[in-house]
């Protein structure tokens, strides 16, 4: 095996979590790492330093260090406005050799994920992508990362004895971001940046953003059949109420109600939510497939002989077009409720 | 050579790829005289904007070109092709052996290799849990299988064991058996997939290697004959199994045969009237694969009172649900459902029950009748349709 360019002799006892951030504000997973990376870094007694690219975000470095940096290390250049992945691996491999922590965290964002396989090959080291945990022992100083495969049917705990840095990418919303403290104290490093647009292939054009629907990672899951008869305008806002989002059974899909990537089941999407809540579902095989994995399922339909209740933990028999905007009332009278 | 020649477009034959392609196939398409017959037929010409060219592709096989078309993935291999080749060209064979030269490439659709991983960790297609598959029991107390004891394993299948739909069929089989006092037994959890799926999505390694773990499972519970709930499992157990471990392996039969010979043998008596009118809908993996279309009729003829209509394509010639192939895993585009179709020749032979004796059919056809918001049409399988004439105290061990 080829060595990394810095190795375990070399590597300082620091850990190292990269700070997404859009328009001067951190990303979610960004501060999930600070919180992990902090608790990890007291346990064994090292430093845990932020890395901060972007254009006029010098203002983020103390929110950074109220999350539980001790250093950030802040690149600051108009090159670095947006992400290009030309400018971010050149900064950030910089920035690691000059640095040579033990550890670099990322979120297994798409753009966490683009940059930590890029400095991976360049850096020669290894790489554990989309983690689930992480693990810092203080005797051996060895990350351990908990890799699940397989939808979940395999863990695999993966180390990395000799390489360095430990690079680690960590999916989004597996670690709870920590509370501010004010009272923190901490340095920040003002890092040379050597960048032209030469050095840069990517151009911008446009940037829009997309409503983008991943329903395999949501909390809660409001999912309607055709019993709903099409009024998804009532899923959507029974789904926004619990922090959710929602999708759909084969025939509304069919009939046009609502668009193909919400289609759960067998030939659709396998969520894992929290909570399922089943609206005007029958309960076809191929559909169940979909939300067997929640954690709780929410039934309502009118037919006490539907198959879905033999699926769920709580059945409501009644009419969804009752029973739903009821519920929808009672919810706004509460306020928002999170599930997650 | 001049430089320039060989564009995108070029064909470039690969001998090692042709010869892998023999060797999958068996050279089934060595034989083909590229007539079209095949393309005419397929009913996906009828179902979709423009024909699906069968014949090309036994054209790309007899070649070893790849094809990575999506057409190669909407084959249901329902044999209506084969049925009329008059070469006798094993079509389907074909078109796994070009599926898995795309397996071999990673350019599967979507979902497929989840299907396979599945088999591989559930011991089912269906990404079910292995320790729930005798749940479909119940109260039934069904024996788990004794050589020296049983006449009859009941090898029940993946489908019949998770979907709930196709547990009625099962619980129904049992209940006829029990009528017919026959002594039977299955192999609860211990059930091993006979890994139909992947072997219809093209994936014969795999396939393969689940044939031996299942047939060697077999010989330890030493199973000789089984009778089977899906024509799936059957034509696997009994075309595909003797190819992967031996002539004369196992005997496999399809349940509708098993109770076909058991009315012969006037061991299972229909005699509760049944007056509905009925038509069968004959499942591909029965009728064209196995040539079985005698034995589901003669069980529902047997029935007093039932009144068997034909719908316009009958027997050899019946239009495909759909589901083969590893379509159960795909999703096909509305208005291009086979089984709409289908229930639609069903409504027009006038018929109340559309009857079929395979699971995936009867999931496929209960869609699209539900699907046409169709009133005046249940699906049945001929299981549920027997156990209504059976005389009511014998129907049932609940």
């Amino acid at each position: 095996m080829v060595a990394s360019l810095y190795g375990a002799a070399e590597a300082q006892e620091t850990i190292w979590v990269f700070l997404e951030q859009e328009g001067g504000v951190l990303e979610g997973v960004s501060l999930e790492l600070l919180a992990k990376g902090h608790q990890l870094a007291e346990g064994v007694g090292w430093r845990l330093s932020g890395l901060l690219l972007g254009n006029e975000v010098g203002d983020l470095a103390t929110t950074i260090i109220a999350q539980g940096a001790d250093q950030v290390i802040l690149a600051d250049h108009p090159l670095l406005e947006v992400f290009t992945i030309e400018a971010y691996a050149a900064v950030t491999f910089q920035a690691l050799m000059d640095h040579m922590p033990s550890v670099f965290l990322l979120g297994a964002t798409p753009n966490g994920r683009d940059l930590a396989g890029r400095l991976a090959v360049r850096l020669r080291t290894g790489l554990n992508a989309d983690c689930t945990d992480l693990h810092l022992p203080s005797e051996t100083g060895v990350l351990v990362s908990e890799v699940s495969g397989f939808g979940g049917g395999v863990l695999a705990l993966i180390e990395m004895q000799k390489h360095r840095p430990q690079m680690a990418t960590i999916r989004p919303g597996v670690f709870l971001p920590g509370e501010t403290d004010h009272g923190r104290e901490g340095e920040i490093v003002n890092m040379e940046v050597a960048l032209n647009t030469e050095m840069i292939h990517t151009q911008v054009v446009e940037r829009v953003v997309g409503e983008g629907v991943n329903l395999s990672q949501v909390p809660v899951l409001v999912a309607g059949g055709r019993g709903i008869e099409g009024d998804f305008d009532m899923m959507r806002q029974l789904a926004r109420l619990l922090g959710g989002d929602f999708g759909a059974t084969r025939p509304p899909v069919d009939e046009g109600h609502i668009e193909r990537e919400r289609q759960i089941g067998q030939t659709g999407v396998v969520c894992r939510p929290k909570v399922a809540i089943c609206c005007g579902i029958s309960g076809a095989f191929h559909f169940v497939v979909g939300i067997q994995e929640a954690e709780v399922v929410i039934a309502i339909n009118s037919d006490p002989d539907a198959p879905i209740f033999d699926y769920a933990d709580y059945c409501i028999v009644g009419d969804v077009h009752q029973v739903v905007p009821a519920l929808i009332q009672e919810l706004q009278r509460v306020g928002e409720v999170s599930c997650a | 050579m001049a430089k320039g020649m060989i564009d995108e477009d070029s064909v470039v034959i690969d001998d090692e790829r042709w010869l892998e392609l023999v060797e999958l196939t068996n050279g089934a398409a060595t034989i083909c005289y590229q007539c079209g017959a095949c393309t005419a037929i397929c009913p996906w010409g009828e179902a979709r904007e423009g024909t699906v060219s069968i014949r090309a592709m036994m054209r790309q096989a007899q070649l070893g070109l790849m094809d990575r078309s999506e057409e190669l993935w909407l084959c249901t291999t329902c044999a209506q092709c084969e049925a009329h080749c008059p070469r006798g060209v094993n079509i389907a064979d074909v078109i796994r052996g070009l599926r898995y030269l795309v397996w071999q490439q990673h350019q599967t659709p979507k979902g497929l290799p989840s299907l396979l991983w599945s088999i591989h960790w559930n011991n089912n297609p269906w990404t079910q849990p292995p320790s729930l598959r005798s749940a479909w029991v119940g109260d039934l107390h069904i024996p788990i299988y004794d050589p020296g004891q049983h006449e009859i394993l009941l090898y029940v299948g993946c489908t019949a064991s998770y979907d709930r739909r196709a547990q009625q069929v099962a619980r129904s089989l049992v209940s006829l058996f029990d009528a017919a006092d026959t002594s039977f037994g299955f192999l609860g959890d211990e059930e091993p997939c006979c890994g139909e799926a992947a072997l219809s999505v093209g994936h014969k390694p795999y396939f393969q290697e689940i044939a031996a773990d299942t047939f060697h499972r077999f010989q330890e519970k030493g199973v000789r004959h089984l009778v089977t709930i899906s024509p799936h499992c059957y034509d696997v157990f009994r075309n595909h199994y003797p190819a992967a471990m031996g002539q004369n392996c196992l005997e496999a039969h399809h349940y509708t045969q098993c109770l076909a010979h058991l009315l012969r043998e006037e061991r299972l008596h229909l005699d509760n009237p049944v007056e509905r009118r009925v038509t069968f809908h004959d499942p591909c993996y029965l009728s064209r694969h196995n040539d079985e279309t005698a034995a589901p009729r003669q069980i529902l003829q047997a029935i007093p009172g039932l009144k068997l209509v034909e719908m316009a394509h009958s027997g050899i010639d019946a239009l495909c649900c759909g589901g083969g192939g590893g379509r159960m895993w795909l999703e096909t585009e509305p208005g291009q459902r086979f089984a709409d179709r289908r229930v639609q020749e069903a409504l027009a032979a006038e018929a109340e029950v559309i009857v079929s004796a395979c699971p995936f059919c009867i999931a496929c056809l209960e869609d699209s009748v539900k699907a046409q918001g169709i009133q005046n049409l249940v699906v049945m399988d001929v299981a549920e349709v027997a156990v209504l004439a059976l005389k009511t105290e014998m129907s049932t061990r609940e």
